[in-house]
């Protein structure tokens, strides 16, 4: 047990950052001790996944629980049967899961979140789904920012530092000020992935809260929802498109708050 | 809209499996562990109005983890006063030499009555942590949340778990525990 342990389970478990994940990449390549720890955990992993109990709720308590409510009309009741015991059947029903032991790679550029969607996509499904998964991979690429308490690359609020830190990074610049007088100081700045492409990550802070705000190129002729406001595992998530970029802001702070930022960063159009 | 109970409905029953299976690893009995579950789910449809959308299912896992510590806590077991012990342990931990040999820590094709077993011998922090990582694939967010500690408080008890696990299933070990 040491401090190692830590980050390989925090890799193994998909929630590193990019930059974090590539140190330990590199390291992983250097020290075949470490690689061998981590085919180790990644073996015991397994083993619990395919074989621990997973305790299905009787029928009896399931019972209960109906004879709770005052009207059982339309609740959706799943059929126990439908309930697997073991990590198996689950696998199946969330089929990125299965990739996470696998493949390094995918932990990585978190296709692991991307794949579904991606499938989906090429199938015809509706772009709302799509920019459900984008929203979602933009809350865990935030988390991961906080967990690994590093969410910044360039740390400035001089946005003459930031910005031209990230244009010659990227092949495009997002619009970057500090909004330090309307209450969004600007602390910094990282790269990172969405939907498998490098997109500009700022990062503000609103009293206690911080906002991350990604920032890529779209493709003005694909089809895209202008704005879509969501609540994506407990985090305010506001979707825009302005101006040939895809906004995304990500916080826990109140729908408000992350508006107000949102319409400072990336004014609505005519607005 | 708090009113409504198809709408607790639908974002409890999908749950329900999920509810039970954190309550019986952490009680570790059936039968407790559906008195648990019913009694979380009496202070979740109290406390529905209080939900404010979003994923129910840490909300819901929050409120049966409270539910059986308040049931292990009654029948004085105990189990929930791992807070104080938690250095002990990790002194303990650290004093466990590495494998020398790395063959010693491959886990083999355990049973799954080996490592059900394994997993219910471990303190109960280090369990629900693991539990709810490797069974109900959470997030290290929503069980700080669920568990009420920060984050690298998980970080360290999913990591202390798994290394007491992978010592419990050494092909020595596992004997004693089946």
């Amino acid at each position: 047990m040491n401090d190692d342990d830590l980050w390989l389970d925090a890799l193994l478990d998909d929630e590193l950052d990019a930059p974090a994940s590539l140190a330990l990449q590199r390291r992983l390549a250097a020290e075949p001790a470490l690689q061998q720890r981590l085919d180790e955990r990644r073996a015991l992993r397994e083993a619990i996944r395919a074989q621990a109990t997973r305790h299905a709720a009787p029928d009896e308590l399931r019972a209960n629980l109906m004879a709770m409510l005052p009207s059982r009309a339309d609740a959706p009741a799943s059929p126990p049967a439908a309930r697997e015991r073991g990590a198996a059947r689950r696998r199946m029903a969330l089929p990125w899961a299965a990739g996470i032991g696998g493949a390094l790679v995918a932990t990585l550029c978190t296709l692991a979140v991307v794949a579904p969607a991606s499938l989906g996509w090429h199938r015809g499904a509706a772009i709302g789904d799509l920019q459900t998964a984008e929203a979602s991979e933009a809350v865990s690429a935030h988390t991961r920012a906080l967990l690994v308490d590093h969410p910044i690359e360039v740390a400035s609020s001089d946005q003459h530092t930031v910005r031209p830190w990230l244009s010659a990074r990227l092949n495009f610049v997002p619009p970057v000020t500090d909004f330090a007088p309307q209450g969004f100081p600007l602390v910094g700045a990282r790269r990172d992935v969405l939907s498998g492409e490098t997109a500009a990550a700022l990062v503000y802070r609103h009293g206690a809260h911080v906002i991350s705000v990604f920032a890529r190129p779209v493709d003005p002729s694909a089809p895209r929802a202008a704005e879509a406001t969501r609540v994506v595992r407990g985090f305010n998530v506001i979707e825009r498109t302005q101006g040939g970029l895809a906004f995304c802001f990500v916080s826990d702070a109140n729908p408000h708050e992350l508006r107000t930022l949102a319409d400072l960063v990336a004014p609505p159009a005519g607005g | 809209m708090q009113d409504d109970p198809g709408r607790f409905a639908a974002s409890v029953l999908p749950h329900l499996d999920a509810a039970y299976n954190l309550a019986r690893w952490l009680v570790r009995d059936a039968h407790d562990a559906q008195d648990v579950v019913q009694d979380a789910l009496v202070r979740a449809l109290r406390h529905f109005d209080g939900f404010r959308g979003g994923d129910p299912r840490p909300w819901l896992l929050a409120i049966v983890r409270n539910a059986a510590f308040a049931w292990l806590g009654a029948r004085r077991t105990g189990e929930v006063d791992f807070a104080d012990h938690e250095h002990e342990l990790a002194a303990a931990l650290a004093l466990d030499a590495p494998p020398a040999d790395p063959e010693s820590l491959a886990i083999r094709r355990a049973e799954r009555r080996e490592i059900d077993a394994a997993i219910a011998a471990l303190p109960i922090a280090f369990r629900e942590a693991l539990v709810l990582r490797e069974l109900e694939e959470l997030s290290y967010r929503d069980i700080a949340r669920i568990t009420d500690v920060p984050i690298g408080t998980v970080m360290s008890r999913l990591s202390r778990a798994r290394h007491l696990l992978a010592v419990a299933l050494r092909p020595e070990a596992a004997r004693n525990l089946a």
